[in-house]
């Protein structure tokens, strides 16, 4: 299980708009000069009403830690969260986060760095470009945006990475077009890569990736994998102590696990936080969250969002 | 009467998980918790099985045992400010395990102490401190129900009521 979370309520000291409809939020500590340290890579859970939980990736300085960066992007077509965002949060307002946590940090080594990033995935991917000119290592920015009217967080790129190190790829600007399959062709040895966008970009960066070594493509998405379309069907949880738990096709392993009285944590509740991870024993499980490594699907679970057929071992 | 304490600080949370807020007073609601807490609210990480948690304590003894570590807590050493701890009211001079099953006074307010305290693994990986959950058993505090509501506030007298 992930661990729980302290939830600050941080006050909002600026917002501003940046292209492409994002919001860039600052917070601060009402009583408390330092936030909690974070590593480029981290991401925190904005708690907003109604019981919604959404992940922000931190995009600010990790070694600035009286505040707190958020890029919001407003997903008309999304489940809420940003358009509240957008809407009500102003300087002064008051937000729950909690504090961070980092399921896409730089591995240690020395080789070089591919960093990609599609348009919001943008988050995340500059930490670590911050991080990584302040250590002096390696490495190169490949941004893709639509248009450079429609690119966030521009400025920020420019002044604060070096030039060289950074490439900026407008699908309107034919001449600074780059082929994905192209980029990822060919593996520089000890080569790590790191890549965050919207679904088309990670299938693409992913299907491009296919042939770099387990362990060396690193991604986060913050939109679910999708599901695989087939309905759900009703399964069975065997627990540690041989205790059975039936989860009908209209509800969730998460849910029958708490009617069970299984106490397990949870916060997205959308396959992509890691909150209500969990060991597994054994059986054939559908994972439908999009977090597990491949190596971990062979023996975690995330409860939220997959599922089974016929009759499945967990560690509780 | 046998001791005579002092309440040093109030601290609620509005539910579970949220960093603890000081109070400079507070009100207590007989039968249901403190105002604006999370066991007053039913958003605690056991609110689902209410007990006896309407209002719990520790002592600040214990806060500065943990803070010297070796040779007074074996095993652990940390320090733990007021607002850590997620109890609601830090005491000094209160042998709160005395009072298992007893009535006594937070200044205007009746408490009847109904069970010690057992800590949970979640602060500890709550406040990413291992080892505190063995480092506050037998001494994480002692939950209580409310005979009598009012306001309390720091500096407080608590006084012994059954002996």
């Amino acid at each position: 299980m992930a661990s729980p979370r302290i939830i600050m309520k941080l006050t909002v000291t600026a917002v501003r708009k940046e292209p492409g409809d994002v919001l860039i939020i600052d917070l601060k500590h009402p009583r408390k000069p330092l936030l909690p340290p974070f590593e480029a890579g981290s991401h925190v859970d904005v708690h907003l009403p109604e019981g919604k939980v959404r992940q922000y990736s931190l995009c600010g300085d990790p070694t600035e830690l009286g505040r707190y960066t958020i890029a919001v992007k407003r997903e008309s077509d999304g489940r809420g969260g940003s358009a509240w965002i957008h809407e009500t949060v102003a300087a002064g307002s008051t937000l729950p986060i909690s504090a961070p946590r980092n399921h896409f940090a730089l591995k240690p080594g020395e080789g070089p760095i591919l960093l990609l990033a599609g348009g919001i995935g943008i988050t995340p991917i500059l930490a670590m470009a911050r991080a990584l000119t302040r250590q002096a290592k390696p490495f190169h920015l490949h941004y893709f945006t639509r248009s450079r009217a429609l690119t966030p967080l521009l400025p920020a790129i420019e002044s604060d990475l070096p030039v060289g190190n950074v490439q900026l790829h407008f699908d309107d600007e034919p001449a600074t077009r780059e082929d994905i399959a192209a980029l990822l062709a060919n593996r520089l040895a000890d080569a790590q890569t790191y890549y965050c966008g919207p679904p088309g970009f990670m299938a693409a960066v992913g299907r491009a990736a296919e042939h770099w070594p387990e362990g060396t493509v690193h991604f986060e998405t913050f939109q679910p994998a999708g599901l695989d379309g087939a309905p759900p069907e009703p399964f069975i949880i065997e627990l540690r102590e041989g205790r059975v738990v039936e989860v009908s096709a209209q509800t969730t392993a998460l849910a029958a696990l708490r009617a069970a009285g299984v106490p397990l944590l949870a916060s997205c509740e959308n396959g992509v936080c890691g909150t209500c991870e969990c060991g597994m024993l054994g059986g054939q499980p559908i994972h439908r969250d999009s977090i597990l490594s491949k190596d971990a699907r062979g023996h975690r679970f995330i409860a939220c969002v997959s599922r089974a057929t016929g009759v499945l071992k967990l560690d509780l | 009467m046998t001791w005579q304490g002092k309440l040093l600080h109030i601290h609620i949370a509005p539910a579970a998980s949220y960093e603890m807020e000081e109070l400079a007073q507070a009100q207590l609601v007989a039968g249901r918790g403190i105002v604006g807490d999370r066991y007053y609210l039913g958003t605690g990480t056991y609110s689902a099985r209410p007990d006896v948690r309407e209002v719990t304590l520790i002592e600040a003894e214990v806060l500065d045992a943990i803070a010297q570590g070796e040779p007074r807590i074996p095993g652990f050493k940390a320090k733990l400010a007021p607002e850590d701890h997620r109890r609601n009211i830090t005491t000094r001079s209160v042998p709160l395990s005395h009072l298992v099953g007893k009535r006594f006074r937070v200044g205007e307010t009746i408490l009847r102490a109904a069970r010690m305290n057992v800590p949970c693994k979640y602060i500890e990986e709550l406040l990413g401190l291992p080892g505190l959950y063995e480092g506050l058993l037998n001494r994480s505090g002692l939950n209580c129900t409310i005979e009598v509501g009012g306001v309390i506030r720091p500096g407080d007298l608590i006084l012994p009521i059954d002996e």
